[in-house]
């Protein structure tokens, strides 16, 4: 008997001494990096794909959770790898990215991979107008089941490992999340690849434009796939993600080894 | 930060056999991070967990649910796969009845149990029925025990909340519940080590956590002049020679 969902365990692949940080998106799993995470791996480097606290177990253990726990999560990871890497690059999908987002804004990473970022709620109306009242309204209602998936890959899909349901507390956590993320902002300094799917209809593209906008970095690439819903790591154009993902890293611990 | 200065989970690459150190309540993986380095050395690979709500804010420990720290050492295991063929458990008093329930789900090569309590006092058990409500009025114990500690410096920079979040107490209590079963169901070598002078909850229950234990193969070590911080206290060089000796034996033999 387990508490973690057949497929939804965390990862660590050794490598070298370069450590690329793992961290997945809200109500998702480790498994939506870790094809990512083994391409990584491939190229020499050490991988540590994080379980965030109160994911892929059951989505009543993320109803429970706080938006910090998830950040605690990222930290552990981060000093796990520590412990072998002389450089970290965190890695991160959607919520993940926002996490490792407010993660830099306190530590200085060489290299910082945003995927599919936020850096609001959502531009869904509901959402918009119920979002102060979730916490009450999960007293009634604990959960909301998912609605219908956009993927371009139904196999992708199908391999998924997620809950079903968004926890509308968690829903509320997730917003003091991005909200914590305006102050982190101005404060990230290091070099950051975004990638966001010109067809994500859940978080626009937009949202990753003005991450670029309010970041201190003086290297910020945004980049758009196409072909791909919000999960650009699993959705059919994974392996441009891939792609794009290695030649940055590359490109950016290359100069800043010269 | 969230997580406190001192209190951070650590993993040291090492070679294909694997120690998954489990820490215990209220403490931090740093409880056992002397332990963890001494293996180090000696070749193994090593995981120190975090369990959930620790070293970071007692308030955490307020929502926790058991299932939370079985899923961390779950997560730590996970890891470990990555580098390791052979895994052990080791389990310090709240971390080792976890790593004594957690042997039930996953394959490991051997089980070390520090200053492990085979119940709580009585007291707990009477409560538990209230607790409810209890949890609401009375949140935090402030531990009135006296100091065991022989190394008065390693009692210093030892790294713990000061208080006791009684909501936790309860998981513990249910949890233990379950600790005579899972004892019984244990076949793999296993060492049992107890502080002598241990002054807590686990004071004198080593003879139970090792009688219960079904393997064939399995030990049981008394420390004189220790408290219940078997891995800190004065003694721990001697605790880390017997752990060494067990691992190397057990992981040679398989």
């Amino acid at each position: 008997m387990s508490f973690i969902m057949p497929g939804a365990e965390p990862y660590y692949l050794p490598g070298n001494r370069i450590g690329c940080l793992l961290v997945h998106g809200f109500t998702a799993t480790p498994q939506e990096l870790s094809e990512l995470g083994s391409h990584l791996n491939h190229q020499g480097y050490s991988v540590l794909g994080v379980r965030l606290f109160g994911h892929g177990t059951r989505w009543q253990d993320l109803a429970r959770s706080k938006w910090t726990d998830w950040l605690s999560s990222v930290e552990d990871g981060y000093h796990l790898l520590k412990q072998s890497c002389d450089q970290i690059i965190p890695i991160g999908l959607s919520t993940g990215a926002v996490l490792n987002l407010i993660l830099a804004s306190q530590i200085r990473f060489p290299a910082i991979v945003a995927m599919a970022t936020p850096s609001a709620l959502p531009s869904i109306k509901a959402l918009q107008i119920l979002y102060p009242f979730l916490p009450f309204l999960s007293l009634f209602f604990p959960a909301l089941k998912k609605g219908k998936p956009d993927w371009r890959d139904p196999e992708a899909l199908l391999a998924r490992v997620q809950y079903d349901h968004y926890p509308l507390k968690a829903v509320y956590e997730f917003g003091r999340c991005v909200d914590a993320l305006q102050g982190a902002l101005p404060l990230v300094r290091s070099p950051l690849l975004l990638l966001h799917s010109s067809e994500d209809t859940f978080v626009l593209p937009k949202h990753s434009e003005r991450i670029a906008s309010s970041v201190a970095s003086s290297d910020v690439r945004l980049q758009l796939v196409n072909n791909s819903n919000h999960v650009i790591s699993s959705d059919a154009q994974r392996q441009e993600v891939f792609q794009l993902t290695s030649a940055f890293i590359a490109d950016v611990l290359g100069t800043a080894q010269a | 930060m969230r997580v406190q200065s001192g209190g951070e989970p650590f993993l040291f690459k090492g070679g294909r056999v694997g120690c998954l150190l489990v820490h215990g309540f209220p403490g931090a993986p740093q409880e056992m991070r002397w332990l963890g380095e001494y293996l180090q050395q000696q070749g193994y690979s090593v995981l120190g967990i975090r369990l959930f709500g620790h070293a970071t804010d007692p308030s955490e420990l307020l929502r926790v649910q058991a299932r939370d720290w079985l899923s961390g050492i779950e997560d730590g295991y996970n890891y470990l796969q990555g580098i390791c063929s052979q895994i052990f458990i080791i389990g310090f008093s709240l971390g080792g009845v976890l790593s004594a329930i957690f042997t039930q789900k996953r394959q490991l090569s051997g089980l070390v149990l520090m200053a492990v309590p085979y119940k709580l006092p009585s007291l707990a058990h009477y409560l538990r029925p209230t607790l409810p409500v209890l949890k609401y009025v009375w949140r935090y114990r402030r531990p009135k025990e006296p100091s065991d500690w022989f190394d008065k410096e390693a009692e210093r920079i030892n790294l713990h909340y000061p208080v006791q979040p009684v909501h936790a107490i309860g998981q513990i209590h249910d949890l233990m519940q379950a600790l005579p079963e899972a004892l019984k169901a244990i076949c793999i070598p296993t060492l049992v080590i107890e502080a002598q002078e241990d002054r807590s909850a686990a004071a004198h229950h080593g003879t139970y956590v090792f009688e219960s234990v079904s393997s064939d193969d399995k030990a049981h070590i008394k420390i004189k002049g220790s408290g219940h911080s078997l891995a800190r206290d004065s003694q721990r060089e001697l605790v880390f020679r017997h752990i060494n000796d067990f691992v190397q034996r057990v992981s040679k033999a398989s």
